[in-house]
C-alpha cells in the first residue's frame, strides 16, 4: 500500500510540473511588475527550485503530515482548504450514491426475476438511455424544466443567502452535523438489526420499523430544537435537484449489473431446491438469489462510496456545489501544485482504503473465500 | 446483512425525506434565532403573482460571480491573492488620495482636499528626494467613527515598502521610486520620492494606493514585524483574517460563506453619501459633499452636463451569489435570483442570445479595456523587417474577418489604446490596409516587400476579378538571397477564443497565398506563455492585454529594457527612437505632455508594428432592469470595471 501510494504521488506530482508555466505565470502576465518581484514570488512559492528538488521537499513534507499552503488561497493550508470543501461533497454524493444503489438494486432485482416483461425492456431502455446522457447538457436540462420554467427548486448552489444573511453559523457546521446526524442513525439501525438477529426468533422482524423510525424522529426533532433545522431545510432544498440528477444518470449502472449477477444466480442449483421446496417466491428472490448476487454489487457500491469524495467537476460545476471535484479542477488549472497533491493523496488513501474494506466485506458475503 | 443494509439505505432516505417535513415550520423558526429578520424565501409558481421577497422588500442589491473569493483580507488581495473577483468583492471600501472619475477617466481628488503641491527636489540630511505634498479633506469617517488622516495614508505606504510586500503592491507602492511619507498634522501628508516620480509612479500609481486604517491594522504589522524574515511577516500579514475591520467605502464587509456568497452592509456613516458629481461637454468636473467638499476642476462648471449623479449607497445591502459557472449565473439572473453578474470578459454569444428578449432585463454594450495583438519576434528574419511587418499588417483584412466571418461580435482597431479610453486613444494614426480590396491588400504587400529586397520565383497573382488567387506565390526570399523559412503563429485554440484562433487561419490562409510559409499553431494558453515569455522561442503569437486607463503599457511592452526572458516585450523589439519616446512618458509629470507624448508613441507603433493590432470586443453586460438602475451605462470596460458601483445603484 504505501508503495503504491509512493507511486501514486510521485505520478500526480510530475503529471501536474509537466504542464506549461507555474502558478507564478500568473503574475508574469502583469506588466506593471518589475522582473526581480517576479523572482521574488517564485521564490516565495518555492518555484525557484528545479522540479526534482521541489519533489524531495513535497515528499518529505507529505510523511510528515504537512501538505503545505495553497497557492491559490495563500497563505491557507492545504488541509484547511479540504477539510472545507470534503463535508459539502460528502453530503451530496453520499446521498446520491446511496439513493440511486438502493432505486438501482431494487429494479435490477424485480427486471431479473420477471424476464422478458415489459417493465424490463421499460427500466432497460430508459435506464440506459438515462447512464449514456450528456452529463452536463442533462443537468442543464434538469435546472432549465424543474428550477427554471417549474421553479420547484432553486437555480443550483447550495443555499440560499437571503436565509443565511447573518447566520451565526457557517454552511460547514451544518454540512458536518448532518453527515453525524445520518451516521448516528445509520449506526443506530444496524445496531437495531443486530439486536433482532439476536434475538430474531423471539422478537418479529417488523418491530424494527417502529424503533427505526423512533430514532429518526428523535434526530428530527434535535434539528428542529438546535436552531439550526431551517439552514439544514435550505441545504436539503438544494441537494433535491443534483442528488435527483445524479440518480438518474447513475441507477441504471446498479440496476444491469444486479440483473446480469441475479440472472447468473438463479439459474443455481440451490434456487432451484428452494423454490422445489415451496418456499414463498419473494423469500426465493430477496433471500437466497439477491443475497449470493450481491458480491459485486457490494464491491461497486463500496468504491463508489469512497469515490463520492472525488465529487463531480461537472456535477458541482453545473450546480454551483463548491466541493472537492470543482476544487481539484481549478487547483489543476491554476496549477496550485500543493492543492493538487493534497487532493490527490488523500483521494489515493481512500481509495487504497476502499480495497481493503471490499476484501474484508467479501469474507463475510461469501463463506467460500477465507484469507489465510 | 440484506435487512441491515436495507435499514441503512432506508435512514438515509428517511433522513432526507422527513426533515423537510420535520423541520417545515421550523425553517422560520431557526433562522429567524440565527438571523434576525430574516425569513426563508420560497420561489413563487410560475403563474402566481409574487409577494415581495426579502431581497425586494429590504433593497438588497444581489451581484452574480463565477468564483469564490480566496480572501478578505486587502494587504493579501494586493498581493498574492490579486484575483479579479476579489477584487470585485473586496473594492470600493478603502479609500484613496486620488481617482478616476466617471466615464471619461479625469484624475480627480477623493480624499485629498485638491491636487497635489507640484513635484520639488529637496535634501534632507544629505539625501536629494523630490518631494510632494497633499492636504485631506477633514471630516471623512471610517465606518468606526474614526478620521481617514494623513497617518493612514502614511502607515500604509510605509508598511508596504517596509515589509516590501510583493504581488501587485510595488507597481502600487513602486520601491524604485517611493522613499517614505511624513506627515504634518492629521491632515497634511508629505511624500519623498528616491527619484523623480513621473505619472505612472505618483498620479496614477502611489496617488491610488487604497489606505487602510492604521488603528486597526497597526497591531497586526507589529505581530508580523516579529515574524522574522520578510518573507514570513508578509505571510503572517495576509493570513490575518480581518474582523470588524473598518470601512471608508459605502459598504462595510459583513459576512463570507465560503463557496455559496460574500455580503456587505450599508455604511451609515459614509461620509460621500449624497455627493453631487457633475461632469460638462466644456471639461469641466464638480463633486459637491455638503459639509465636507466643494471641488471643481479642468475648467469652470456651467454649459452642457455630460454626466450627473448623486452617490449612494441605496441598498441597504449587496450580496455577491457565488456560481460554478457563467452558464448558472445567467440562469439565475433570467429567474430573478440576482439582478446583475459580474465577468471579466462579459457575456458571450451564446449567453447574450439566451437573455435577449427576456422581460425586465436589460442589455448593454461597451468599449473593453482590452485588444489583442499579433506579435513578432524580432530576434528572427524576416519578422525583423519593418516592410515585412507592413506587407503582413496589408494583408489581413480585420473588416472582413469581423463583419463576414466573426459577424459584428468584434471590432478591428489599429492602435494599442482602445478607442473606448477616450483621453489618451489616438485616432490619427497610420490605418495600413484599412479599405483596401483583396487585390489591393496583396499588391500593396507584393510591393513593400519587393521595396525591401524580397523576391519571388512565382509572384503571387490575383484574379481579374479580384476575389481569389489566381496563382499563389512561390519561392519566397529574403534581401540576403536566403529563402523565407517555414513559420509558426502560436494563437489560442478555439475552445479558448474562437476569435483570435479565427484569426489565425486566416492571417495563415492570406500569408501563405503570396508565398509566406506560415502555419498556425492553435495550442494551449498556457503553452504559448511559455514559449513566447519563459523561452522566447517563437516566429509569430496571438494573445491579448488587459490595459489599464493611463497608457505606461506602451513603456512595458514595448521598451527594450524588458526583452529579457520573461519580460513584457519577449519579441525584442528594438527602436531607439521608440525608448525615447517611452522614456519621455514615464518621466512626464504633466498630464497634457504625457497625453502628447502617447498620441505620439501610438503613431510611431501604428506604422512600425511591433505589434499588429487586431480586435477588440466590446463587453456586453445585462441587468435587471426592472429593479435596478445604473446613473450611467457607457463606461469603458463596461459597468464591472467602476470600481464602487454598488454604491450608485438605486432601485425603482
Amino acid at each position: 500500500m504505501v508503495l503504491t501510494l509512493f507511486l501514486i504521488i510521485t505520478f500526480t506530482f510530475f503529471l501536474v510540473q509537466a504542464q506549461p508555466g507555474d502558478y507564478a505565470s500568473f503574475y508574469v502576465l502583469n506588466p506593471d511588475l518589475p522582473p526581480e518581484v517576479k523572482d521574488e514570488i517564485r521564490a516565495a512559492f518555492g518555484l525557484d527550485k528545479p522540479a526534482w528538488q521541489q519533489y524531495v521537499i513535497h515528499l518529505k513534507n507529505t510523511f510528515t503530515g504537512n501538505l503545505g499552503v495553497s497557492f491559490g488561497n495563500f497563505p491557507r493550508p492545504v488541509l484547511d482548504v479540504l477539510a472545507e470543501r470534503v463535508p459539502r461533497t460528502l453530503v451530496l454524493f453520499l446521498t446520491a450514491t446511496a439513493v440511486s444503489f438502493y432505486i438501482g438494486f431494487f429494479l435490477g432485482k424485480a427486471i431479473a426475476w420477471r424476464r422478458g416483461g415489459l417493465f424490463e425492456y421499460a427500466a432497460t431502455i430508459s435506464g440506459a438511455m438515462l447512464f449514456t446522457a450528456f452529463t452536463p447538457a442533462f443537468a442543464l436540462m434538469m435546472i432549465w424544466v424543474f428550477a427554471f420554467r417549474l421553479g420547484w427548486f432553486p437555480v443550483g448552489k447550495f443555499l440560499d443567502p437571503l436565509v443565511w444573511r447573518g447566520a451565526d453559523v457557517s454552511a460547514n457546521y451544518v454540512f458536518g452535523n448532518m453527515l453525524l446526524s445520518a451516521a448516528a442513525f445509520i449506526t443506530f439501525a444496524l445496531l437495531v438489526m443486530l439486536c433482532l438477529k439476536r434475538f430474531g426468533r423471539r422478537v418479529p422482524s417488523v418491530a424494527a420499523v417502529p424503533i427505526v423510525l423512533g430514532g429518526a424522529l428523535v434526530i428530527m426533532a434535535a434539528w428542529a430544537l438546535s436552531g439550526i433545522g431551517g439552514l439544514a431545510l435550505d441545504i436539503v432544498k438544494h441537494m433535491v435537484l443534483p442528488v435527483a440528477t445524479l440518480t438518474l444518470i447513475s441507477f441504471a449502472g446498479t440496476m444491469l449489473l444486479t440483473r446480469n449477477s441475479m440472472l447468473e444466480t438463479i439459474r443455481e442449483d440451490y434456487v432451484m431446491a428452494a423454490r422445489a421446496k415451496g418456499l414463498p417466491d419473494k423469500q426465493v428472490r430477496d433471500r437466497h438469489a439477491a443475497r449470493n448476487a450481491m458480491l459485486p454489487i457490494v464491491t461497486s457500491l463500496v468504491y463508489s462510496l469512497i469515490f463520492a469524495i472525488d465529487g463531480s467537476v461537472i456535477i458541482e460545476s453545473v450546480f454551483s456545489w463548491p466541493g472537492t471535484g470543482l476544487t481539484l479542477l481549478q487547483a489543476v488549472r491554476s496549477e496550485d501544485l500543493p492543492l493538487v497533491m493534497g487532493a490527490m493523496l488523500f483521494i489515493g488513501m481512500l481509495s487504497l482504503l476502499a480495497h481493503v474494506i471490499v476484501d474484508v466485506l467479501y469474507v463475510y458475503l461469501d463463506p467460500r473465500i477465507r484469507y489465510q | 446483512m440484506r435487512s441491515s443494509g436495507r435499514f441503512a439505505f432506508c435512514g438515509l432516505l428517511l433522513v432526507l425525506s422527513l426533515l423537510p417535513a420535520c423541520t417545515g415550520e421550523g425553517t422560520e423558526d431557526g433562522v429567524a434565532t440565527s438571523a434576525p429578520g430574516a425569513t426563508a424565501t420560497s420561489q413563487p409558481e410560475a403563474d402566481e403573482p409574487a409577494a415581495p421577497s426579502e431581497a425586494e422588500a429590504e433593497k438588497v442589491y444581489r451581484i452574480g460571480i463565477s468564483a469564490d473569493l480566496t480572501t478578505t483580507n486587502h494587504w493579501a488581495y494586493l498581493g498574492p491573492d490579486g484575483t479579479i473577483w476579489n477584487g470585485y468583492v473586496l473594492g470600493g471600501s478603502k479609500p484613496a488620495l486620488y481617482a478616476y472619475s466617471a466615464q471619461r477617466y479625469d484624475w480627480v481628488p477623493s480624499v485629498a482636499a485638491d491636487f497635489p503641491t507640484p513635484l520639488a527636489e529637496e535634501e534632507v540630511a544629505g539625501e536629494t528626494f523630490w518631494t510632494t505634498e497633499v492636504e485631506l479633506l477633514e471630516g471623512v469617517k471610517w465606518s468606526d467613527g474614526s478620521d481617514v488622516t494623513a497617518e493612514d495614508f502614511a502607515f500604509t505606504a510605509n508598511t508596504a515598502a517596509e515589509m516590501q510586500l510583493t504581488g501587485n503592491w510595488p507597481s502600487i507602492v513602486d520601491p524604485e521610486f517611493f522613499d517614505h511619507a511624513e506627515t504634518d498634522g492629521p491632515y497634511r501628508l508629505k511624500i519623498f520620492f528616491k527619484q523623480k516620480p513621473g505619472l505612472a509612479r505618483w498620479q496614477f500609481g502611489l496617488a491610488f494606493m487604497p489606505i487602510f486604517s492604521r488603528s486597526y491594522w497597526e497591531p497586526v504589522v507589529a505581530e508580523a514585524r516579529q515574524a522574522g524574515d520578510t518573507t514570513e511577516q508578509q505571510k503572517v500579514l495576509f493570513s490575518h483574517v480581518p474582523e470588524g475591520e473598518p470601512s471608508a467605502g459605502g459598504f462595510i464587509f459583513d459576512q463570507w460563506e465560503r463557496g455559496a456568497f460574500a455580503e456587505k452592509d450599508e455604511n451609515p456613516d459614509y461620509s460621500f453619501r449624497g455627493t453631487e458629481v457633475a461632469l460638462y461637454a466644456s471639461g469641466a468636473y464638480s463633486a459637491i459633499t455638503a459639509g465636507l467638499n466643494d471641488f471643481t476642476a479642468y475648467g469652470e462648471p456651467g454649459g452642457e452636463t455630460v454626466l450627473e449623479y448623486v452617490e449612494g449607497p441605496f441598498a441597504a445591502s449587496t450580496i455577491y451569489s457565488i456560481y460554478g459557472s457563467q452558464d448558472a449565473a445567467v440562469l439565475a439572473l433570467k429567474k430573478g435570483d440576482i439582478d446583475f453578474m459580474l465577468n471579466p470578459l462579459g457575456l458571450s454569444k451564446g449567453l447574450q442570445e439566451q437573455l435577449a428578449g427576456e422581460d425586465g432585463l436589460t442589455t448593454i454594450e461597451n468599449a473593453s479595456d482590452g485588444v489583442r495583438y499579433l506579435g513578432f519576434n524580432f530576434r528572427r528574419a524576416p519578422m525583423d523587417s519593418r516592410a515585412f511587418r507592413q506587407a503582413v499588417a496589408t494583408l489581413i483584412d480585420k473588416e472582413f474577418l469581423v463583419d463576414t466571418v466573426l459577424q459584428g461580435v468584434a471590432i478591428p482597431i489599429y492602435t494599442m489604446v482602445p478607442e473606448g479610453n477616450g483621453a489618451w486613444y489616438n485616432a490619427d494614426v497610420p490605418l495600413i490596409g484599412k479599405g483596401l480590396t483583396r487585390q489591393e491588400r496583396v499588391d500593396r504587400a507584393v510591393e513593400l516587400l519587393k521595396a525591401a529586397g524580397f523576391t519571388w520565383e512565382t509572384e503571387p497573382r490575383v484574379s481579374e476579378d479580384g476575389n481569389f488567387i489566381e496563382q499563389q506565390g512561390e519561392g519566397l526570399r529574403m534581401p540576403n538571397g536566403k529563402p523565407v523559412p517555414a513559420m509558426q503563429v502560436l494563437a489560442p485554440s478555439a475552445g479558448y477564443d474562437p476569435l483570435r484562433s479565427t484569426f489565425a487561419i486566416w492571417i495563415e490562409r492570406w500569408l501563405s497565398e503570396v508565398g509566406i510559409p506560415l502555419r498556425a499553431n492553435l495550442t494551449g494558453f498556457n503553452v504559448i506563455v511559455e514559449k513566447v515569455f519563459d523561452q522566447q522561442d517563437f516566429d509569430m503569437w496571438i494573445l491579448g492585454w488587459g490595459l489599464s486607463p493611463f497608457p505606461d503599457y506602451l513603456e512595458s511592452f514595448f521598451h527594450s529594457r524588458h526583452s529579457e526572458l520573461e519580460g513584457y516585450n519577449p519579441g525584442g523589439y528594438n527602436n531607439p527612437d521608440f525608448d525615447r519616446l517611452a522614456d519621455g512618458l514615464l518621466a512626464e509629470t504633466d498630464l497634457e505632455a504625457a497625453r502628447q507624448q502617447a498620441f505620439e508613441m501610438q503613431a510611431f507603433l501604428a506604422e512600425d508594428l511591433p505589434y499588429v493590432v487586431l480586435f477588440d470586443t466590446p463587453i456586453v453586460e445585462t441587468y435587471r432592469s426592472e429593479r435596478i438602475d445604473f446613473p450611467y451605462t457607457e463606461t469603458w470596460g463596461g459597468l464591472q470595471s467602476v470600481s464602487g458601483m454598488p454604491t450608485l445603484v438605486d432601485f425603482r
